[in-house]
Parts: C-alpha cells; sequence; structure tokens
C-alpha cells in the first residue's frame, strides 16, 4: 500500500512538469526548494521543539557559498552546490552553539539576532558580496539551463534530501529529538546531553537549510542580501504553519499552498496578498491547528496504532 | 570519607541547599548500602525533593559532597550520572507524552546503548524485544503501542518506573511513586519495584507520604526535618524514635 503510493507520487513528479506550462515548471521548481527549506526548519520546530526565528540565515549562507564559490573560486556550480549546505552547517555549528543554551522565546529572539548579524555582513562587505547589488549570473552549466532540466535535477535534489531528512526523524537520533521535544528533563535523566543533541540537531537542519538556499541561488540566477532577512526566516515558520507542525509531509504540503496561492494573488493583487497570506495564517492556526495535512494525519494516525 | 569497603552504593556527607533565606537541606549525612530499599520521610517541606534534586543533579549543591559506588559525583549532570548507573522518577509523572509507551522505552534503551546519536538507521526494530521485556515487567505490555500522554495515571507511573530501569541502574531513585493513585494501588506499584529491586539486586531510594507503604516495604527510614536527618533506623526504630514522634504528633513527648 505504502509503495504504492511512494510510485504514484514519482510518477506524478516525472511527469507532471512535461505537462505543465513553462511557467508554472518555474513555480514547481521554486514549490521544492522552499518545501525542503520548511522541512529542515521543521526538524527543529515540529521534531526538536525549538521554534528558530532566524533560518535565513543558514538559507542565504548556502546561496552566497554556493555564489562566491562560482564567482570568486570560479567552482563549477555543481561542486559550488555540494559545498553550499556544508558552510550553512559551519555557520549553524558557530551560532548554534550559543543558541541553544536558550530556550524557547529567548532561543527565537537570539536565532534571529544572528540571522540579523549575517544579513548585515552581507549588505556591507560591498567589496565581497556585491552589497545591496547582489552577485549576479550565476547560471547553471548548459545541460541543466532549461526551466525543465532545472526542475528534473532541483526534484532529484530535494527528493534525496527529503529521503535523508525522513531518515534522520526515523533513526534513533530522531527518536531522542523527539523525546527532548517531550520533556527535556526526562531526556537527561534517560542519559541524553540535550544541549548536545540540539546542537546536533540544529547543525542538521543548518546543512539542508543550506542545501535549499545553493539550489535558490541557481534558480535565481542572483543572490541579494534579503535572503538572510525576515521575511525569509518567516517564510519557513508560516509555510510549515499552513502545513502541519506534526507531520513530516506537513512543510511539503504547505509549500505548495503558500506557492500556489503566491502565484495565482500575489501576481494578480500584491497589495492584497500579506492581508490574504495573514488571513490565511489565522484561519489555519484556529480551525486546523494541524495544518492542511491535519485530515490525512489523523487517519495515518489511526492505522499506526492499529498496527 | 569515603567508605572503605566500597558497599556503601550512595553516600553524601555534609550536603547543603538554600533558597534565598530557606536552608532547604542543611547539612546532610546519608549512607546507603548496597541492595537497600531506604524511605526518606518527613513532613512537606522537609527538604526530600530538594535531597533527591540534589543527589541526582537536577540542582547544584551549595557545600558537601555526594559519594555514588564510592567515587565522588558532586556536580555531575544527570546524564552523566545515569550512564553511572543512577536513575530516578519524579513526583509529577515524567514520561514523553506524545511518543507511545514502546517508543518511551526504545528511546531510553537506545540512549542506554549509546545509539542516540545515529542518524543512518530506523529505530522503530532496534531494542524492540527488550522494551517489550521491559514493559511486560512493568504491566504495560498490551498497551504498548498507546500514545503514553492518554494512558491513565497509574499507568504513566509503571512507565516511568520502566524508563528509569531502562538504563538498567545500580541505584534507583523514586520521588513519590504513589503520589495521586488509590490506595491499592500504592502497594501495588510499590511491591512491583520492590521485587524488581530484588530480583536485579538494586538498591532503592524512596520519598513517600504514605507511611502504610513505608512501613509496609522499607527496610530501613531516614527521617528528615528542616532539612536535616533526625532520625534512621529500620522500621520498629524509628516508629519508636521520641524525635520522630514529636515532629510528626506535633508536640514534645519529653522535657530537656
Amino acid at each position: 500500500m505504502t509503495s504504492v503510493r511512494w510510485l504514484v507520487a514519482l510518477v506524478v513528479l516525472l511527469v507532471l512538469p512535461l505537462l505543465l506550462p513553462s511557467f508554472l515548471v518555474v513555480v514547481m521548481t521554486e514549490i521544492a526548494i522552499v518545501a525542503l527549506f520548511a522541512t529542515a526548519f521543521n526538524l527543529l520546530m515540529g521534531f526538536g521543539g525549538m521554534v528558530s526565528f532566524g533560518h535565513a540565515a543558514y538559507f542565504a549562507l548556502g546561496a552566497y557559498a554556493a555564489a562566491l564559490l562560482v564567482k570568486q573560486a570560479a567552482w563549477p556550480m555543481p561542486l559550488a552546490l555540494a559545498a553550499s549546505p556544508f558552510v550553512a552547517a559551519a555557520g549553524a555549528l558557530f551560532f548554534g552553539f550559543f543558541i541553544v543554551r536558550l530556550t524557547h522565546t529567548y532561543f527565537a529572539m537570539l536565532s534571529l539576532a544572528f540571522a540579523q548579524i549575517v544579513f548585515t555582513v552581507v549588505f556591507k562587505w560591498k567589496s565581497l558580496t556585491g552589497g545591496d547589488d547582489g552577485i549576479l549570473n550565476l547560471w547553471p552549466p548548459p545541460a541543466l539551463k532549461s526551466p525543465l532540466a532545472y526542475c528534473y535535477f532541483t526534484l532529484a535534489v530535494v527528493g534525496a534530501a527529503m529521503l535523508a531528512l525522513r531518515a534522520i526523524v526515523d533513526s534513533p537520533f530522531g527518536y531522542a529529538l523527539r523525546a527532548i521535544r517531550e520533556n527535556p528533563r526526562r531526556a537527561r535523566f534517560i542519559g541524553v546531553n540535550v544541549r548536545r543533541h540540539q546542537l546536533f540537531a540544529f547543525v542538521l537542519s543548518g546543512f539542508f537549510s543550506g542545501l535549499a538556499g545553493g539550489l535558490f541561488a541557481f534558480f535565481n540566477g542572483s543572490v541579494f542580501p534579503d535572503f538572510a532577512y525576515l521575511n525569509k526566516s518567516f517564510e519557513p515558520l508560516v509555510v510549515v504553519l499552513l502545513g502541519g507542525v506534526q507531520s513530516f509531509f506537513g512543510p511539503l504540503a504547505g509549500a505548495v499552498g503558500f506557492k500556489v496561492l503566491e502565484t495565482f494573488i500575489a501576481r494578480q493583487w500584491p497589495v492584497y496578498w500579506p492581508l490574504f497570506l495573514g488571513s490565511a495564517v489565522v484561519l489555519v492556526v484556529v480551525a486546523l491547528p494541524q495544518g492542511f495535512v491535519g485530515l490525512l494525519q489523523r487517519r495515518s494516525w489511526r492505522i499506526r496504532t492499529a498496527r | 570519607m569515603a567508605d572503605p569497603d566500597g558497599t556503601l552504593v550512595l553516600q553524601t556527607v555534609g550536603l547543603r541547599k538554600h533558597f534565598g533565606g530557606v536552608q532547604a537541606v542543611n547539612g546532610v549525612d546519608l549512607a546507603v548500602p548496597q541492595g537497600d530499599l531506604r524511605a526518606i520521610i518527613g513532613p512537606n517541606g522537609a527538604g526530600k525533593t530538594t535531597l533527591f534534586n540534589l543527589i541526582t543533579g537536577d540542582l547544584p549543591h551549595d557545600s558537601g559532597q555526594i559519594f555514588f559506588r564510592g567515587t565522588e559525583v558532586s556536580g555531575l549532570p544527570p546524564q552523566a550520572l545515569c550512564r553511572r548507573g543512577l536513575a530516578r522518577t519524579f513526583q509529577v509523572t515524567s514520561i514523553f507524552r506524545r511518543l507511545t509507551a514502546l517508543e518511551n522505552v526504545q528511546t531510553a534503551l537506545l540512549t542506554h546503548h549509546r545509539r542516540h546519536h545515529d542518524i543512518f538507521r530506523p529505530a522503530r526494530r532496534l531494542y524492540r524485544d527488550e522494551a517489550m521485556m521491559l514493559l511486560d515487567r512493568v504491566g504495560l505490555a498490551a498497551q504498548a503501542a498507546k500514545p503514553s500522554g492518554i494512558m491513565s495515571h497509574g499507568d504513566q507511573r509503571r512507565l516511568e518506573l520502566a524508563l528509569a530501569l531502562a538504563s538498567e541502574p545500580q541505584l534507583l531513585m523514586l520521588d513519590e511513586p504513589t503520589a495521586g493513585m488509590a490506595p491499592r494501588e500504592r502497594h501495588e506499584i510499590m511491591a512491583l519495584a520492590a521485587g524488581i529491586a530484588a530480583d536485579a539486586r538494586l538498591t532503592i531510594v524512596f520519598t513517600e507520604h504514605d507511611m502504610d507503604v513505608v512501613f509496609a516495604v522499607a527496610r530501613h527510614i531516614s527521617v528528615l526535618h528542616q532539612g536535616g536527618v533526625i532520625a534512621e533506623g529500620t522500621p520498629l526504630e524509628v516508629r519508636g524514635d521520641p524525635e520522630v514522634q514529636r515532629v510528626y504528633l506535633g508536640h514534645r513527648k519529653s522535657a530537656h
């Protein structure tokens, strides 16, 4: 049953880009990247009980790492992309070392503060990052240049990353992470070094956020300081709230919903988009606290407990 | 200072802790030999839970020393003490509420076997049989797949006991294990803990308000009053101690 569902999903993902008009292929590519960013974010929020208000920092570190390695070091695009998550993970290790010392609101605020530092550095360090002008003309190699090719490439990379995240959630590490979310004190008394475990999760989350940033750099063809700004930090939060915090695929569902709405509403009535998005979030939080996947989730819960 | 024969599982020397102006634990000397079933009793506010929190590394102490199996462990964090063989339960049930009973115990076993940093293997089948055996031991095998947060209060306390046992402790510290339970259930869970302790040759230190339970299972009793130990001995000795009667009955039996 499950394998049939996976097969259907795979076929849909392979065929869909061929059927969609090219502007929707672009939207689909972006959805995949946002979904990866939000899923990486949700490793912390949904499974670790840690809400970061500054995840744009790691997205931006990945994006800028990819851009600078191509532009300044003349690395080939695939190599630069492969390096981007490691740079972001190093940043997450450094900032996370301080952030995981705090909890709840203070955790969120310190993560935000570090993201603002990244933003400021990127914005001001004109000689390296180009400041406000960003870094332009970052394109993938010719084979991946068409929207369709880059879409398939992104789907493959994001798919592999999502499988890895899924494995992490289901691993012994993931079990202990959920235990910390439920009850950090008890986790300590079964022998978990809570801070170290949280830092490990923070680094993993930063790693995959950085990969999303790297993919986005070549998707966008340019990188800007905005990537590290507040709006970008709140994006995964909104996506996760829309899709559902408690489920692994909630962020994916949220990313689809968020980007589809944005495509059809923000482009038609850009002025009303924030109003619409705000109302949508309120509606979901109040009426569907488990997000889009809430109803499905309740069914699969029953199946799981029956087994 | 530490015991020369190494027969003590737990020893505290002059342990102190104050909160503001309140001396919650005021120079406690405790010596618990291997295999003991030690009750720590005392009126509300006597410092029982604070003493527990100091010994288990949940709170830093102001002064004094703590020895566990002959080595000083003062200042070690809970996870380090857990690894050395000290496990505990809490007065307010402390479990992983949104995990199933099985996942609760599996997580404890994974951590005990130092596998909890592994990100490459699925955890579902790891230590599953061992977890089921532990659940069976505390009478929860039938509820393995239930989210622990929706189990009955008594069953949650049993699950917490299983969590503590998962680390194969030498010393089990139970802070009011029967809190909030019906009288019949209280005797059941204490008998369960005492039975497990006897089988696994582990030492138990527990606090308890229900004197029936205390006198039924404890081998030794330490009486705590205003942060200090005022009496210690077998249940019979403690029952006959005039100082204990004074504290518990609230009046002086004999004038000095």
